[in-house]
């Protein structure tokens, strides 16, 4: 089977990220490029699924980033993808969520898929709305907020999350799923699959390779940023030592008072 | 954009206070571009539900209470939504900032060629053009989105808005099933493990649990008990999640959700970056912690320095207690 699993760059989660007043823009000197954290468990899906099924399974890293980044693409391939595609093009700066899912979708249909996995949602942007977008362009099945797959013939059956439980889903393939962080522990890339990962192939592709119908990037954008503003400031409140738990309420309960949360 | 279209997400025959959130804003967005509300309620208990909005400053609820909207994941919620939007005319769709209204949103907008925003917490019309207000990186800053193309789509955050009863024409439209559609993401089987359960995005009260309850067993019962006694949600840091300690779908922070209650209490969390992005625009933030040097201090409204053992089963005590006395 062929599965393909989308990547994003995105900023360290770990690091405390600024905006540099003048230019509007996230500083990104000092602040290390890192894989996003959820498409490691898509990562760990796939390459859990390809272990399973074995013969001729082959997983492919799809990821729209500047040339740049190839080395965290790597990564992904230390991990134990098999090769990588990635969509770099100075057209592709400011897309939205429709421009980027737009362009995904062309690159993915160009490669070829019977599966295409997603994490959740990216760590920097935080919209969660990519995997829905990208189904829609690629006219197959979406199930999103898979916590558990397994594929039975040209079934794919999946355990998606709700907010009291799970459903139960039977889904035909060709299709897209995006898996929550429940569904497995991602891998460390080996000593083996790092020194592997350096001989993989990265594929290059621009947007002159997908012929796309429309315009992406800022200007294909269906939104538009009209301004950035600071946020209100949130202090430093009250400190409080307390010696047992009878007084520790007490501060509690009348601070919960004084603001009329109770 | 002249319409505004609020998508109701419901459960348990009745509508999700955040779909009333977003009728109520809805109303005034729409007066502002001189359209009209309209209301989409779908699946099982949807005539019921709509019967409900009512209530609400809505000028047209469309329902559809068809079998396939359960039966199937997702497919037939945004055939509907479709073609209720495409008769309204170029309009604002609001879906609730959700695992659902993510969903549909995002299917939506990909179809119709619109913009879609995400994590919204307030709206604004200004030169006939509809803002989207969201704090993004972890409310390090507050962007101001506007839409270019003639549909757009807004995710909401859950306690945004309130929602206040305030009848309108409510006029109650039957939809009819999209023609020439088939459905294949077949629901099996739904599995309840929480029932009754309100999700932390939701909750206008959360209390969060990190490394320093140090075990599964006090999301269960200490920190259950006092988010009981303050009508609120369980939430948890990473490294309680990572730990195994509770599932994910608690998890607040950058790896987890972000939200916004009204009170946030933080037991036995540090407040480290990736925690802090998920719940700094909370209302007001309590923290408890052993520690009084933790960097949730930093930002917390009160840190209380001490053993959380000791005073979260107290402050349930308490809180019953001037429940209690109040009844």
């Amino acid at each position: 089977m062929k599965i393909l699993v989308t990547v994003k760059l995105v900023p360290d989660t770990n690091a405390d990220k600024r905006i540099e007043p003048a230019t509007k823009r996230l500083v990104r000197t000092g602040v290390e490029t890192v894989l996003n954290p959820f498409d490691e468990y898509a990562l760990e899906a796939a390459l859990q699924l390809k272990e399973k099924l074995g013969g001729d399974s082959t997983v492919t890293i799809v990821t729209m980033a500047p040339e740049s980044g190839k080395e965290v693409v790597r990564k992904a391939l230390a991990m134990g993808a098999d090769d990588a595609v990635m969509l770099s093009d100075t057209g592709c700066e400011g897309s939205d969520v429709y421009g980027t899912a737009y362009a995904l979708a062309a690159a993915i249909k160009k490669t070829g898929f019977e599966l295409v996995l997603c994490g959740t949602q990216s760590t920097d942007a935080i919209t969660g709305e990519l995997p829905g977008a990208l189904a829609e362009f690629l006219g197959v099945p979406g199930l999103t907020y898979v916590r558990r797959l397994d594929v039975d013939g040209t079934t794919l059956k999946a355990e998606r999350e709700t907010d009291v439980g799970y459903l139960k889903v039977s889904v035909p393939l060709p299709a897209l799923v995006s898996v929550t962080k429940s569904i497995n522990e991602p891998r460390y890339p080996s000593l083996k699959g790092i020194m592997g990962a350096k001989k993989k192939t990265i594929a290059p592709l621009t947007l002159d390779d997908l012929s796309l119908d429309r315009p992406i990037g800022s200007e294909g954008a269906k939104t538009e940023l009209v301004a950035l503003a600071e946020p209100p400031p949130r202090s430093k409140g009250k400190v409080v030592q307390v010696a047992d738990g009878a007084e520790g309420a007490r501060v509690i309960v009348d601070f919960l008072r004084e603001k009329k949360l109770i | 954009m002249k319409n505004v279209i609020v998508f109701i997400e419901h459960t348990g025959g009745k509508p999700r206070r955040v779909a009333l959130e977003c009728a109520t804003k809805a109303r005034e967005i729409a007066d502002a571009l001189g359209g009209a509300v309209h209301a989409v309620v779908l699946g099982k208990e949807s005539n019921g539900v709509a019967e409900q909005l009512k209530a609400y400053p809505i000028d047209k609820i469309h329902a559809a209470e068809d079998p396939d909207v359960d039966a199937y994941v997702v497919d037939p919620q945004v055939d509907y939504l479709e073609a209720v939007v495409r008769a309204a005319g170029p309009s604002l769709i609001l879906v609730p900032y959700t695992m659902i209204g993510r969903d549909v949103g995002s299917r939506l907008a990909a179809r119709l060629g619109a913009g879609i925003t995400a994590d919204i917490v307030d709206l604004a019309v200004a030169e006939g053009r509809v803002n989207c207000i969201s704090p993004k990186l972890g409310g390090l800053t507050i962007t101001t989105c506007t839409f270019k193309s003639e549909y757009g789509v807004a995710a909401i955050r859950p306690n945004s808005f309130k929602a206040q009863p305030s009848p309108g024409a409510g006029e109650i439209v039957t939809l009819t099933k999209p023609a020439g559609k088939a459905y294949v993401m077949k629901v099996d089987d739904e599995v309840v493990e929480a029932a009754g359960e309100v999700g932390v995005e939701e909750s206008s009260i959360v209390v969060s649990g990190g490394r320093g309850v140090g075990g599964p067993e006090p999301f269960k019962t200490i920190l259950k008990d006092l988010a009981d006694a303050l009508g609120g949600s369980v939430g948890a840091s990473r490294a309680a999640v990572d730990a195994g300690w509770i599932p994910h779908s608690h998890q607040v922070g950058q790896t987890g959700k972000t939200i916004s209650p009204k009170l946030y209490i933080a037991v036995g969390i540090s407040g480290a970056i990736q925690h802090k992005v998920g719940m700094r625009t909370s209302g007001t933030i309590v923290a408890i912690n052993k520690d009084g040097s933790v960097p949730i201090g930093e930002f917390a409204d009160l840190l209380v320095v001490g053993d959380l053992f000791q005073i979260v089963p107290e402050l349930t005590k308490a809180l019953k207690a001037t429940a209690a006395s109040h009844t």
